[in-house]
This record gives C-alpha cells, sequence and structure tokens, in this order.
C-alpha cells in the first residue's frame, strides 16, 4: 500500500525506526493521559515535554505542530467561546456588552484545549512517523484480520486522498468559471459542483479498489506474507509494557486522590 | 489569441522547481503540443496558462491578461482546459446541464447557452445522449464530455490534458477531427500528451519540455528526428520517425504517405 496519500513524512530517524506497535502503544498511553491527567497545565506540559522532543527526534517538528494547530485551534476557538461566554453562575472576568467571559468557563476550555492538543498530537506523531503498510503488517501479526486492518488503514489514509481529489477538482471547476471565492451566498452555490464529483467520483475508488483488491486474492483465508520485515528489539517490548504500567500506575494515582 | 511567457521560473511549496526560466510565444491560432516525460512541467507549464499556478518569478500574458492579475475563474473566459480525469469534475444531472456549467459561470445569454450546449454535443458525437446522466455514461464518453463542456465555452484558448487517453481508434480520430475544427476556427490549440502518434498527426509545433526547461520547439519533422535530444528528454519518437531512422532514410515523414513517398525516391 502507497504512503504517497497518508501524513506519513518519510525521514531517517529514529523515530521512524520505532516498531509501529511501540508508536502505536504511544499515541493510545497518549489518548489514555489526557483523559487522566487533572490539573490545568498537565497535558500541555505532556505535549510539550513528550511529544515535542519525539517530533524532534523525527526531524519532522514544523510540519508535526503545524499540523496538530490546523486542527486544534477550531475547536480551541469554539471551546473559549462557547464555555467562556455561556458558563453558568460564573465569575465575570472580561465583560463584552451583555455577555462576559466567566473564569470558570475559561478553566474548563483551557483543560479542555490541553486534552485535545494531546490527543490530536499523540495520533499525528504515530501517523506522521509511521508508514501505513507497516503498520498494517504489525497489526496483522498481532492477530487482527487483515480485511480489519485494511479498514483502519483506509481512515487513516481518506482524509489525505480526499484533500488530493478535493485540490484537483477545485482546480477543474474554476477553470470552468466557477467562483470559489467572495461571498458566503458564492461559496454555497460552489459547494454542489465541488462536492458531487467529490463524492460520486470516491464511491467509483471504492468499487474499483474493492474489484482490485478481490482480483488479487485479498478475500482468500490464509495468512498473508510480507515483504517488509519489521525489528521488534526486546528493548522495544520492555518500553511498551513500562509504557502501558505507567499509564495504568496514573491511573490508580487519579483514582485514589479521588 | 497570442500567448506570451517571459523569464517564467516556478517551484511547487514543496521546493519541487517544475519550470525553468522559460521563455515562449505562442501565435493566435497556433496549434501546439507539449510533450516530454512524467515530470518534466508539461503539465505546470500548462497551468500557468490559465492561472491556476502564478509564476514564482517572471510573467505570463494571454493576450494583454496578465495571469498574476485575474483569477481563474476571469481566465477561464480565455482558456478553456480539459482535465485528464473526467470523474473529477462532471457533477450535473443530465449532459446537458454539465455541458451549460461552464458557459453559465462566464454569464452568456441562456439563448446562445443552449446553441452552443448542442453544437459542442454535436462536434464530440455526444448530441444523443444530451438527457442522459453524465454517469451513465462510458469512461470513454465522459472524457468526451468534458470536451464538450469546455468547447460550449467558446474560448480562443483551448488545452488538451491527455485528450486520447482511454479512447479506442473512433475516439481518438474524433479528437484528431475536433483539434482540426478549433484550428480551423483559428482557435489556439494546447495539449499536453505522451500519445506521440496523436502530436505528430495534429500539431504543427511540438515543444519538449525536461527538467522544467525547454529542450525543442519547432516543427515536427524535425523535432521527431533529433534522436539523441528526445531520448535524453525520456521521449520516444514516433513510429514512422523511428521505421525511416532505421533505414536510413532522411528525415521529414510523419504520416504513411510522406514515408512511401520518401522510401520510393532514396531506395
Amino acid at each position: 500500500m502507497s504512503a504517497a496519500f497518508s501524513l506519513y513524512q518519510s525521514r531517517d530517524s529514529g523515530l521512524h525506526r520505532l516498531n509501529p506497535l511501540t508508536k502505536m502503544t504511544i499515541a493510545l498511553s497518549g489518548v489514555a493521559t489526557s483523559l487522566i491527567v487533572s490539573g490545568v497545565w498537565g497535558n500541555y506540559l505532556l505535549f510539550l515535554l513528550i511529544l515535542v522532543p519525539l517530533s524532534a527526534w523525527g526531524q519532522i517538528t514544523y510540519s508535526f505542530l503545524r499540523a496538530v494547530f490546523r486542527v486544534v485551534w477550531p475547536f480551541a476557538i469554539s471551546i473559549f467561546l462557547i464555555q467562556g461566554l455561556f458558563w453558568t453562575d460564573g465569575t465575570p472576568v472580561i465583560d463584552l456588552g451583555p455577555l462576559s467571559f466567566k473564569a470558570e468557563g475559561l478553566l474548563f476550555a483551557v483543560i479542555s484545549v490541553g486534552r485535545i492538543l494531546l490527543l490530536v498530537g499523540s495520533f499525528t506523531l504515530m501517523t506522521m512517523s509511521t508508514r501505513p503498510d507497516a503498520l498494517m503488517i504489525a497489526l496483522n501479526q498481532r492477530g487482527l484480520p487483515h480485511t480489519l486492518s485494511y479498514v483502519v488503514l483506509s481512515a487513516i489514509q481518506i482524509v489525505p486522498m480526499f484533500q488530493a481529489k478535493a485540490n484537483k477538482i477545485v482546480e477543474a471547476q474554476q477553470s470552468r468559471g466557477l467562483e470559489t471565492s467572495g461571498n458566503l451566498l458564492k461559496r454555497v452555490r460552489a459547494l454542489l459542483p465541488l462536492v458531487e464529483p467529490l463524492l460520486l467520483g470516491s464511491i467509483l475508488d471504492i468499487e474499483e479498489r474493492a474489484i482490485a483488491l478481490e482480483a488479487r486474492g485479498f478475500g482468500r483465508r490464509v495468512k498473508p506474507t510480507s515483504l517488509l520485515i519489521l525489528k521488534d528489539p526486546v528493548w522495544e517490548k520492555i518500553l511498551r509494557w513500562a509504557i502501558v504500567a505507567l499509564v495504568l500506575a496514573l491511573l490508580a494515582v487519579r483514582i485514589w486522590l479521588w | 489569441m497570442k500567448i506570451q511567457l517571459e523569464s517564467v521560473s516556478f517551484t511547487y511549496p514543496g521546493g519541487v522547481e517544475a519550470l525553468r526560466d522559460i521563455d515562449l510565444f505562442i501565435k493566435s491560432g497556433d496549434a501546439v503540443a507539449f510533450i516530454g516525460e512524467n515530470g518534466a512541467g508539461k503539465s505546470t507549464l500548462a497551468k500557468q496558462l490559465n492561472g491556476l499556478l502564478k509564476p514564482s518569478y517572471g510573467r505570463v500574458f494571454v493576450g494583454d491578461w496578465q495571469t498574476s492579475n485575474r483569477s481563474v475563474a476571469q481566465m477561464a473566459g480565455r482558456v478553456g482546459f480539459v482535465f485528464q480525469n473526467p470523474d473529477e469534475q462532471l457533477f450535473a444531472r443530465s449532459v446537458r446541464e454539465e455541458v451549460a456549467f461552464g458557459p453559465r459561470n462566464l454569464g452568456r445569454e441562456e439563448y446562445t447557452i443552449s446553441e452552443d450546449v448542442e453544437m459542442a454535443l454535436k462536434q464530440v458525437g455526444l448530441d444523443r445522449a444530451i438527457n442522459r446522466h453524465p454517469y451513465d455514461l462510458p469512461t470513454p464518453e465522459r472524457k468526451l464530455l468534458t470536451i464538450a463542456a469546455i468547447l460550449a465555452m467558446r474560448t480562443p484558448v483551448v488545452i488538451l490534458d491527455e485528450p486520447t487517453m482511454g479512447q479506442d481508434a473512433q475516439g481518438i480520430a474524433r479528437i484528431g477531427r475536433i483539434v482540426s475544427d478549433l484550428k480551423a476556427e483559428g482557435r489556439t490549440v494546447i495539449t499536453i500528451s505522451h500519445d506521440i502518434d496523436f502530436c505528430a498527426e495534429h500539431f504543427p509545433r511540438v515543444i519538449v519540455l525536461s527538467s522544467g526547461r525547454i529542450v525543442a520547439d519547432g516543427v515536427p519533422s524535425e523535432v521527431y528526428y533529433q534522436e539523441s535530444m528526445l531520448e535524453n528528454a525520456g521521449v520516444i519518437p514516433p513510429q514512422i520517425a523511428r521505421l525511416s531512422i532505421n533505414l536510413g532514410l532522411p528525415s521529414g515523414a510523419l504520416t504513411d504517405q510522406e514515408f512511401i513517398q520518401i522510401y520510393k525516391e532514396h531506395r
């Protein structure tokens, strides 16, 4: 499976050479930790002290930060506005006419955005440093049916694929005189000629891909072999279990402190 | 409508230098083929002409319009661009609506649109399919439909990206006739194609690109016989030219008749 349509960024780095399962463990532990960690700045600290150095190790810091912030900032703005302005019975700190930002709402927004940051960052780091086909093979080797791992990978790849396809559609329709910029009405009018080929084209792609997969024996009930040999040294196995143990310990402490 | 490129260079945001210092003049009514291996810069050059890409350095003029100062939608009134993959643009419920989309965006009157739609569909041989859904047509006909969608816009410049891809002999012949009609109407026709025999037959000017530069620009009877230049550019000459070269005949033949005549004179 090609890496051309995923977020994967090819580098010769230690992070890239890690077994995909190790990176998946880091990503999943990031998700769990984002929900476990209490305190206002805990998740931000984890992002800065763990994910950013890991991205530097993987030589992808700039593209990693850009990808994460592009996803997080719309959530951050809406959370700050909604929680800050509509928190009931809070302490007003900034007045905006009839509305006011409440201290408690803002605090909740800071905590929520920190959670989203760590969650999105964890998965982005894994996606940008792991070849999709390597991840699929690693999952298959752990007993996941290859049809299911294909579904997982398709889900990972679908956004960049849609983006590439959407760019081509925008170019084609602009070349036929379609205005895609301007006021809201113009943009709404431009939607149908953009969305319909995207959906219909994608359905055709899926059909063709399914036929091509079947024609190449994808549905056979045998254990598929692989050209790609994944290294999984003992220290990585120990590292994975250590990460899991650490997350469980954090959970235990959190429950104990509750 | 004339096209002029002055010292045009273009680098993609990722850092790939796709065009390097291109100077080019295409006079009104010219029929030009851009050829070269994948990644040579053919599509990037063509996209400069309708403003989809703006030069990183240099200037591109279509008529008296500089593309950097115009939106793609504005440029669409002068340059029609037929894309390679029909499924990346078809969206309407009927063939008629699909073809009318472009002229409507250009603000044409409804009565002229009907005429233009019918004319364009007749030209590509889809006039009987006018009320069908575009996705009910087979892929080669969908490609012809995208050509009709651009023909109906009556732009003075028409760019065809891989027009013969997926077409059978009849389809290729039909596209050849469309190119001839456009030339007869005095419209500038540009194609990007790997179908070298099609280019040799229908395009009296050939521009060979390699690594973002123009390495040859001339008439097919000369360009297609420059074996080493074409080899360096990753292009295989047309069959007739290869046969002539292998038989040691003088250059110039591009059609069967020309070949037979030269063969008779020199055997």
